[in-house]
């Protein structure tokens, strides 16, 4: 009986979860199991191949489990009658902007999701507003899509996806494709959806900077997960980080070095820190 | 160039154009062409291009917008206007270089080419100003309404509507990637502009492959897109614009009606003086 509350409380749940593409190919993901919780920033780290797009599809049922469960608040995406619950619980991003964006003009793109959820037509305009204005796209509404730039694109379909008013975003590599001010664009929409209107959030990325904001990070490789935790805790793992293919950050780096050679400055994340931490180091 | 393309182009905008009811305004659309069809002389083809000027005028949207859209079926135009000429042989003849030929320029043959450049221009007019003033879901919609009586013998009215959706929507995402493509076997020595019209043929051939690879790799991806924004494909879904016909829609249709029966008329009663087609264009 315990056990069942705790596994309630769960937005998102894995459990040994393996998947083939083809039936007798290899295994993109190898029994994997975590569980993210209600307004959690969770970062999926990996690079190309490492099996973390894989678990962006599953998490919505539109893969599903060669072995094992997923669970979207308790429900089992295996199920077919829990589908359209889990998809429009858990929304997912995908990488290219492109590809994902449905209608011409950007307000009838938006309403895509929440149309398809039979939304009444008085609530439509309501929602569509709502999710605009939060990724900050309002003014745009009556563009067209093929005209934006990459990061607003992208910042689109963030809304297309909000509009349905899931729990969970999960983003596959949303900012893959996008110059740095487009990623910049992404990061912020991404982390105010988080703090302010407490939505979980899934970020699968290569980009380790992207990470160190993150209230938890899951590195992924060859379909395992390699490590999970804090920023501070996967960040120290530098060799471990490096032998995966994971371009780690300067300033993680430097500080690992410094570490190995008798010079601890803590937890350190970002270059500001380790600035700070170094002068206190100094003068102390 | 390939840029300058803008076949299902939409431009956004407030007019009275834009805010017709998109159903009436495809109605309306094949009522002014088939007026359009049926002009059999100057009287009723001039009032015609009247109307799709008005149209355009209506619309603001901009003539160089309009015109950009026409350069692209000048060929065309000129091409059948010339040919035209030779098709028509009743009236004065003012060209006759070998006695021995049947080779001639008459007036009719002349006239026969400005009425049907005019025409062809109108209809031109008429048939862009539609999806210039109207957004592709708005159309869509609106055929997919206008067709849906056509589910009684089990079509997939539905269907259909999504995937013009799509289309529209894919065509300047794909022009782009032409563009781009072009460029990439450009920078790799392929040589797009010379050569006879079978060499240049399959010079597209570089071209077309990877379009056509991209093409499905991005269906794969928007397949996904969709189903993760809970789309079931059965047409089960609520509208963010709601279509409602008004007064205005009437009163265009009204126009349009009046032209219809204009067309008619002209082209049956003699007009006197003016010029009057035997022969049907």
């Amino acid at each position: 009986m315990l056990e069942e509350i705790t596994v309630e409380e769960k937005l998102l749940r894995f459990e040994n979860v393996t998947y083939r593409y083809e039936e007798d190919g290899e295994e993109a993901l190898k029994g994997v199991s975590f569980s993210v919780q209600k307004g959690e920033f969770v970062v999926i780290l990996g690079h190309n191949g490492s099996g973390k797009s894989t678990i962006a599809k599953l998490s919505n049922s539109i893969y599903l489990p060669t072995e094992g469960n997923v669970y979207v608040n308790g429900m089992n995406t295996q199920d077919e009658e829990n589908e359209m619950q889990c998809r429009k619980t858990v929304g997912v991003v995908f990488q290219n902007p492109d590809n994902q964006i449905v209608a011409s003009i950007v307000e009838e793109d938006v309403a895509f999701g929440p149309e398809n959820l039979c939304v009444e037509q008085s609530q439509l305009r309501a929602r569509v507003d709502e999710a605009l204005k939060s990724v900050g796209m309002y003014e745009y509404r009556m563009h067209e899509t093929h005209k934006l730039s990459g990061g607003q694109k992208q910042r689109v379909a963030i809304a297309g996806i909000l509009a349905m008013r899931p729990q969970c975003i999960v983003l596959d590599e949303p900012t893959a494709m996008l110059d740095p001010k487009g990623r910049r664009e992404v990061m912020n929409t991404v982390r105010r959806l988080n703090k302010d209107e407490n939505i979980t959030v899934l970020f699968i990325t290569h980009f380790m900077e992207e990470a160190a904001t993150a209230d938890r990070v899951m590195v992924v490789d060859d379909g395992k997960i390699i490590l999970d935790g804090t920023p501070a805790e996967v960040f120290k793992e530098v060799e471990l980080l490096q032998k995966v293919g994971l371009d780690v950050p300067e300033v993680a780096r430097l500080t690992a070095m410094l570490r190995k050679n008798g010079c601890d400055l803590g937890d350190i994340l970002t270059e500001d820190a380790f600035v700070e931490a170094f002068i206190r180091k100094m003068e102390g | 160039m390939i840029r300058d393309i803008t076949i299902g182009q939409y431009f956004p905008g407030t007019s009275v154009i834009h805010k017709l009811d998109p159903r009436m305004k495809i109605i309306l659309t094949v009522l002014n062409i088939a007026s359009l069809f049926l002009c059999r002389n100057f009287f009723s083809l001039l009032l015609m291009l009247a109307i799709s000027v008005v149209w355009v005028l209506l619309s603001r949207i901009s003539f160089k917008t309009i015109l950009k859209g026409l350069k692209m079926i000048l060929v065309i135009l000129l091409f059948t206007a010339f040919l035209q000429i030779f098709y028509n042989d009743g009236g004065t003849v003012l060209w006759h270089p070998v006695e021995s030929w049947d080779f001639k320029i008459t007036t009719e043959g002349v006239f026969s080419a400005i009425f049907i450049a005019v025409r062809i221009v109108a209809l031109i007019l008429l048939s862009t100003l539609l999806t210039y003033t109207t957004s592709p879901t708005l159309l869509t919609d609106a055929i997919e309404r206008l067709l849906s009586p056509l589910k009684v013998f089990h079509i997939k009215v539905h269907s259909l509507a999504m995937m013009m959706t799509i289309a529209l929507r894919f065509i300047p995402t794909l022009i782009e990637e032409i563009d781009i493509i072009m460029s990439a076997q450009k920078a790799r020595g392929a040589d797009l502009e010379t050569g006879s019209l079978m060499q240049r043929a399959k010079a597209l051939v570089p071209i077309l492959v990877p379009l056509f690879v991209n093409s499905f790799r991005r269906a794969y991806e928007l397949a996904f897109a969709m189903e993760a924004r809970c789309y079931g494909g059965d047409g089960k879904r609520t509208r963010l614009r709601v279509m409602k016909l008004q007064g205005r829609d009437f009163a265009m249709l009204a126009i349009a009606l009046v032209c219809l029966a204009a067309a008619i008329v002209t082209s049956v009663v003699d007009m006197g003086g003016f010029f009057l087609f035997e022969k049907v264009i």
